[in-house]
């Protein structure tokens, strides 16, 4: 029921700001994605939104099993994702490819067995 | 300003927007939630991943979906979505239904599989919006 609030509130955040529709939107589906990536494979993670003038950036930490091949992971359709996650609507394999497509700059890391960290950066124009 | 082809003797003509209650009504859906049905349709999304929903920048659009759960009003919520279609009849579970509620985002259930709604928003859409402009001649 919670996933994507985390989101919504970002999403509500950049409107109450004044930043123009098809960014709020481009960041919140962004957003969005990297949230259910949070939900499916990690333990706990933190979502921190940046706003400065010229970008809007998204900083996601988590604590789980880590991504073993970033390239892999990267390339679309490829999926870790169990059935239960895909009951949701979810785990085709197109969320970092979705995440990347809605960003202006994307940094990715990760160590197995300690987690992800995301940086999402959206430029405003 | 678009101009249907049938009223080829009166260009210029507005046509009416596609709205919410259009979708309802050629669906022959029922409405779970809907607070404003004269709400223009822009274009229709069909999908049960919500990624593939995500992919495509269509705000606006009604997103006919199987997946009757929170995620789907969620991304239609996230996306800019006018409202999410079932499809075969499938009921949202309570929290969609309360989700909806809480993001404003309308809920309406048709009897047609996926194919047949598709089809059916497709000729429907196309029919109100008309042949697309021909280009202006210069010679």
């Amino acid at each position: 029921m919670n996933a994507g609030r985390a989101s919504t509130s970002i999403k509500d955040t950049l409107k109450e700001l004044g930043v123009a529709p098809a960014m709020v939107r481009r960041t919140a589906i962004a957003s969005y994605e990297a949230e259910m990536n949070v939900v499916m494979h990690a333990r706990r993670a933190t979502m921190t939104l940046r706003v400065t003038p010229a970008r809007i950036t998204i900083e996601v930490n988590d604590e789980g099993p880590g991504i073993a091949d970033l390239a892999l992971a990267m390339q679309e359709g490829y999926s870790t994702a169990t059935a239960e996650m895909r009951e949701m609507g979810f785990g085709a394999g197109m969320g970092l490819p979705n995440i990347r497509r809605n960003s202006d700059a994307f940094e990715l890391h990760s160590d197995v067995g300690r987690g992800t960290d995301l940086s999402i950066g959206v430029d405003i124009h | 300003m678009i101009t249907r082809g049938s009223d080829a003797g009166v260009p210029g003509q507005a046509v009416p927007p596609f709205t919410l209650a259009d979708v309802r009504d050629v669906l022959d859906a029922r409405v779970i939630a809907c607070p404003a049905p004269g709400v223009t349709v822009a274009g229709v999304v069909a999908a049960d991943l919500m990624s593939d929903v995500l992919v495509v920048h269509r705000p606006g659009a009604v997103l006919l979906t199987g997946l009757a759960n929170v995620q789907a009003v969620r991304t239609a919520a996230i996306a800019d979505l006018a409202a999410v279609v079932l499809v075969s009849g499938k009921l949202p579970t309570p929290d969609a239904a309360l989700l909806a509620e809480e993001e404003h985002v309308p809920l309406l259930v048709t009897s047609l599989p996926m194919f047949e709604a598709a089809g059916t928003l497709f000729s429907a859409l196309a029919a109100a919006t008309g042949p697309a402009p021909t280009p202006q001649d210069d010679g």
